[in-house]
């Protein structure tokens, strides 16, 4: 069985005038398998970001291929990436991105109604399984921001992706809810199957992964050969 | 910081955000323009309306007019004898068209050129003794044309004016020019002609329209027997009452003044307001940078300022523009309806630029500041937060329903108190529509909440659920543009039911009262061209006619004020006609016409507080006399109020035995052509005048549909300046919501449907603000028909709802709105599918 994700010299560079002169992305070459967690380190701007960007097909490459489950994204029409995205990918961000105007119930059935599914049994199951049972018609301004955490990965979750990005997940929280929420991530990964790329900065977050990698100066590298 | 570094700080954001820079003055200045350019309208429409009388009146002091009809000339020599009276010119003054100028109307004067050469300098020097002995012989009839009449339709000297009285053609030879600036308030349309000539042509010998005076002393010492009929007035009174004939159209002007004042406050307070909303962050990150509130307070009056007066400038041009092409549809229906005026001038005035100022700056000051305020009070920490607004507006929006309730309450009161006094009618609509207004955020917000459910439920995609939630989410920016939209809408929608009341209404009385098969009617009826006898007493003969109804109308006077007298034939229409009797009898009715009743029509008893079982005294050359009210009717003829009497009775008292039109009612299987044949064979020229059943409501619609037609080019530019609010609110919720639009990208919305989502944002505001109009639309219609129309004309019309105006109404919002969400929309893809998330 082949990787689930593949990068071949995947470049990157912004650009003020005609050359390039940033590059965060600099021939960065990657695998990952089906189940495989990976954690990504680096310092702000070293690119991790659009290393998730770009593997979950918000973002295209200046040079290079991603493939995934054998088909290369990067040839992607923007349609047909929205449905890769749309079936495939679940983000989790770091300051959570509920929508304000929809209850809880409804930014967790979202993904599912872009799906066409209207069976949310799946949704009370997942909302049930991040301990947050009854607080479907509640809206997220009344949650607490490691509730609100919960409900964006429930949101992530929901559509069983084969693909989890998550960015920063533990960044808006204090250390207790973060651990929480981790071994949420951990538990609903163990559960699914999925895949995760998780970016992190907190030493406490490393345990979540065997194997961690590094971006530095645009070139990816696995921590374990750095230190 | 001070306040200077604030003001900096402000014009920066302009400066990055031009588009919006540009859209909040094009909202102040439409705002401005719609209400300058009714001011505009209106100002100019009166101002020439005066400078016309002015121009007749020359040095006159006072004229001698006849409350009956027509003044006989004979009474003229006792009155040039009278060493009181400095001078006096006899004056014949018709409308007519003619042949040559496209059936325009023009103004016929006709002068004693001696006499008159001491109120007015219209004669030209005469290059030869030929011209003088033609223009005062009178054979054939000559006459000066005004320069722009010539210039305008290439007329020469020598050329030939073909003047149709009462359809017959009638030629006049112009002899030149009259002098420059004669024209004076008239306009180009006017001819002056020997007075003997213009009585010859116009069927007048031995009769005047008019005796101009020059009077130094009381008129009761200088003229103390006056034959009765007739009346002195000075120049004044008679301005009065012709302004007073304007009455109607100036109300119609109002009330679109008071429309567009309302849509242009409440859109520049739109604008203007969502320029500082769209910085309140910026706003709440300056206090909490240590700037003090009143120093950012005063930086925003500033602004405000700054924006009201550079919007306010613009908007005047905009308004002059708007005044400029409407004028000419204007001042032909003022023509048409009521007195002869012509290319109406539009002048910009000091208290017209002081007016649209004003608007300008005030509702931008309230604009900009309120909502600074409302930051400059608020800590901070919550100020920083987009959604403690909403917040705010979702706590408030009970509040505003109340406040709401208490409006429509009111406005109720207000259109009872309309009996007293018609402002209170225009009170009871302005307060109708802030009522509604104010029940916009609270109707909105469970009206997005369940449509977001019923499209989830019965729509297989996600994106008119999300435009509905995100108009309920941003309800500080949609319930003000929606509001605004519903305002200018239910104006449209109300005073279109009205109008359309109004025609149907219209309609139907012209159904009961003209039931002839042909009429023969000049055009210029109400100009007073008698038929010739000839052709009453053929059509009485002919055998293909059954009957034949001969009518007749004047202007005569009941205590000062002009109103009608219609001279018709009860025993025809009695049997032919169906009048709305409002009051009285009809059979009994008819027969007390005969006797010496009259008919008043519903506006003239309201008016004069007049009812069945009355007396009425007129004028008539045996004096003051009493007429019995038999009947009150609907009539919608005159807003002037008009008065029907039988013929048989009228010639007895009047002597007077004209018909300026007849109707026909032929005998079953006769052709109308046929008619219509015969008239042309022995008159030649009438055939023009002869007209269907059908022909002569339609023109009589026509005339209706005039009166209305400047509605309709305020009506759209308040519209356009609504949905210019739409646009803006949509920017605006682009702004402030863009991350949640991305995330919906990183969830796998398409660009496409991320499109479609906003364009379903717009058109469900359009939707909301037509349900909300059609309410409030179809209220206002019942406060314009019952607190204002009948208040100021006495006529009541029955609402008749057309489903076609709602229709209308619906996709002209929904096609407006999609526009509107166009440009928003290509911003939003473009920010969905350009960028990404920064999380750090």
């Amino acid at each position: 069985m082949g990787p689930l994700l593949k990068l071949i010299d995947v470049r990157k560079c912004y650009s003020s005038g005609p050359k390039c002169d940033i590059f965060p992305l600099a021939g960065v070459s990657f695998e990952l398998l089906q189940c495989e967690r990976v954690i990504l380190l680096g310092k702000s701007g070293s690119g991790k970001s659009t290393f998730l960007n770009i593997v979950g097909g918000m973002d295209s490459p200046t040079q290079g291929q991603v493939f995934f489950d054998g088909s290369e994204i990067t040839r992607m029409s923007p349609v047909d990436l929205a449905h890769y995205r749309r079936r495939e990918v679940g983000f989790i961000f770091q300051s959570f991105n509920l929508f304000p105007t929809l209850t809880v119930g409804e930014n967790v059935t979202l993904p599912l109604d872009l799906l066409g599914i209207r069976n949310y049994a799946k949704a009370h199951e997942i909302l049930s399984a991040v301990g947050l049972d009854g607080y479907w018609r509640k809206f997220p301004e009344t949650l607490s921001g490691g509730e609100q955490q919960r409900v964006a990965i429930a949101r992530a979750l929901v559509k069983r992706p084969r693909l989890i990005l998550a960015d920063e997940p533990t960044g808006n929280l204090d250390q207790e809810t973060g651990n929480g929420i981790l071994k949420l991530i951990d538990e609903i990964c163990n559960e699914s199957e999925a895949s995760l790329i998780m970016v992190t900065h907190s030493a406490d977050a490393l345990w979540l992964a065997p194997k961690h990698y590094r971006l530095k100066s645009g070139i990816l590298i696995e921590d374990n050969y750095v230190n | 910081m001070t306040t200077q570094t604030l003001l900096r700080f402000n014009f920066k954001y302009y400066r990055r955000h031009t588009l919006l820079a540009l859209l909040c003055l094009l909202g102040i200045s439409l705002g401005v323009g719609i209400v300058v350019a009714v001011e505009l309208i209106n100002d100019s429409a009166l101002a020439s309306f005066q400078s016309s009388v002015d121009f007749l009146s020359g040095r006159a002091t006072h004229s001698i007019i006849s409350t009956f009809g027509r003044i006989d000339e004979s009474g003229f020599k006792n009155l040039w004898a009278n060493p009181k009276v400095k001078a006096a010119s006899p004056l014949i003054d018709v409308i007519a068209n003619t042949l040559e100028t496209d059936s325009e109307s023009i103004r016929f004067l006709g002068v004693d050129p001696l006499l008159d050469s001491q109120f007015r300098s219209w004669i030209p020097p005469l290059e030869d003794r030929q011209d003088m002995a033609e223009f005062l012989r009178g054979d054939p009839p000559s006459a000066f044309v005004s320069q722009d009449l010539m210039k305008s339709y290439k007329l020469k000297k020598g050329d030939w004016l073909t003047a149709l009285d009462a359809g017959l053609e009638k030629k006049i030879r112009i002899l030149g020019a009259l002098p420059e600036g004669v024209e004076g308030g008239l306009g180009e349309n006017l001819v002056v002609m020997d007075i003997s000539s213009a009585q010859e042509v116009f069927g007048r010998v031995g009769r005047l329209d008019r005796i101009d005076l020059i009077i130094e002393e009381p008129v009761s010492s200088a003229i103390p027997d006056l034959p009765p009929g007739l009346k002195v007035t000075d120049a004044n009174s008679r301005k009065s009452t012709l302004t007073a004939m304007l009455y109607s159209f100036q109300l119609n002007l109002a009330a679109m003044s008071l429309i567009a004042l309302f849509v242009g406050v409440f859109l520049i307070y739109n604008f203007s307001m969502f320029s500082v909303l769209s910085r309140r962050q910026d706003m709440s990150l300056l206090l909490t940078l240590g700037c003090d509130r009143w120093s950012l307070l005063a930086a925003f009056m500033i602004e405000s300022l700054i924006l009201g007066a550079l919007g306010s400038l613009i908007g005047l041009i905009f308004g002059f523009s708007i005044a400029s092409y409407s004028i000419g549809k204007v001042s032909s229906t003022i023509s048409q309806l009521y007195f002869q005026v012509n290319a109406l001038h539009v002048e910009l005035s000091a208290r017209i630029i002081a007016d649209g100022l004003t608007v300008g700056f005030l509702a931008t000051l309230i604009g900009v500041t309120l909502p600074a305020l409302e930051v400059a009070v608020t800590p901070p920490v919550l100020g920083l937060k987009r959604q403690s607004i909403e917040d705010r507006t979702n706590s408030l929006k009970g509040y505003l329903f109340l406040i709401g309730a208490a409006f429509f309450i009111f406005s109720i009161l207000s259109a009872w108190a309309s009996r007293r006094s018609i402002f209170w009618g225009f009170v009871s609509a302005f307060g109708m529509t802030t009522a509604f207004a104010l029940f916009t955020p609270g109707l909105l917000s469970p009206f997005t909440y369940y449509l977001g459910i019923v499209f989830k439920k019965f729509s297989n995609g996600l994106e008119g659920f999300l435009a509905a939630r995100n108009i309920g989410a941003s309800l500080s920016r949609t319930s003000i543009a929606v509001a605004a939209l519903a305002v200018a809408l239910s104006m449209t929608i109300g005073v279109d039911t009205m109008i359309h009341s109004f025609r149907t209404s219209v309609a139907s009385w012209l159904e009961e009262v003209l039931t002839g098969d042909l009429y023969i009617s000049p055009d210029t009826t109400k100009w007073d061209h008698p038929l010739p006898t000839a052709l009453i007493d053929k059509m009485a003969n002919d055998p293909s006619v059954d009957s034949v109804e001969r009518y007749a109308t004047y202007e005569v006077y009941l205590y000062d004020r002009p109103v009608k007298l219609r001279v018709i034939q009860s025993e025809v229409l009695g049997d032919k006609a169906r009048y709305r009797f409002i009051e009285g009898d009809e059979k009994k009715a008819w027969g007390d016409m005969r006797k010496g009743g009259i008919f008043i029509s519903e506006s003239l008893g309201f008016k004069f507080k007049l009812k069945l079982g009355d007396y009425l005294t007129l004028n008539s050359p045996e004096g003051p006399r009493d007429f019995l009210i038999v009947a009150v009717t609907r009539d919608y003829s005159s807003d002037q109020g008009a008065i029907q009497i039988d013929r048989d009775f009228y010639k007895k008292i009047w002597k007077d035995d004209r018909v300026q039109s007849i109707a026909l009612f032929l005998k079953p299987g006769v052709s109308q052509e046929e008619v219509r044949k015969s008239v042309s064979r022995e008159f030649k020229g009438l055939e023009r005048t002869v007209v269907s059943n059908h022909e002569m409501r339609e023109r009589v619609l026509g005339i209706f549909d005039k009166t209305f037609a400047p509605t309709s080019t305020l009506k759209g530019v308040s519209l356009l300046v609504a949905l210019l609010g739409v646009a803006t609110a949509m920017m605006a919720i682009l702004l402030e919501r863009s991350r949640e639009i991305r995330v919906l990208g990183y969830l796998g919305l398409t660009s496409k449907e991320i499109g479609k989502m906003n364009i379903y944002q717009g058109l469900i505001m359009g939707f909301a603000s037509f349900l909300i109009a059609s309410v409030c639309g179809l209220l206002l219609t019942y406060i314009i028909v019952y607190a204002i129309n009948y208040r100021s004309f006495g006529w009541s019309i029955d609402i008749s709802l057309n489903n076609r105006i709602f229709v209308e109404a619906l996709g002209l919002t929904l096609v407006a709105c999609f526009v509107s969400s166009l440009y928003p929309t290509f911003k939003l893809i473009r920010t969905a599918s350009a960028s990404t998330i920064k999380e750090e």
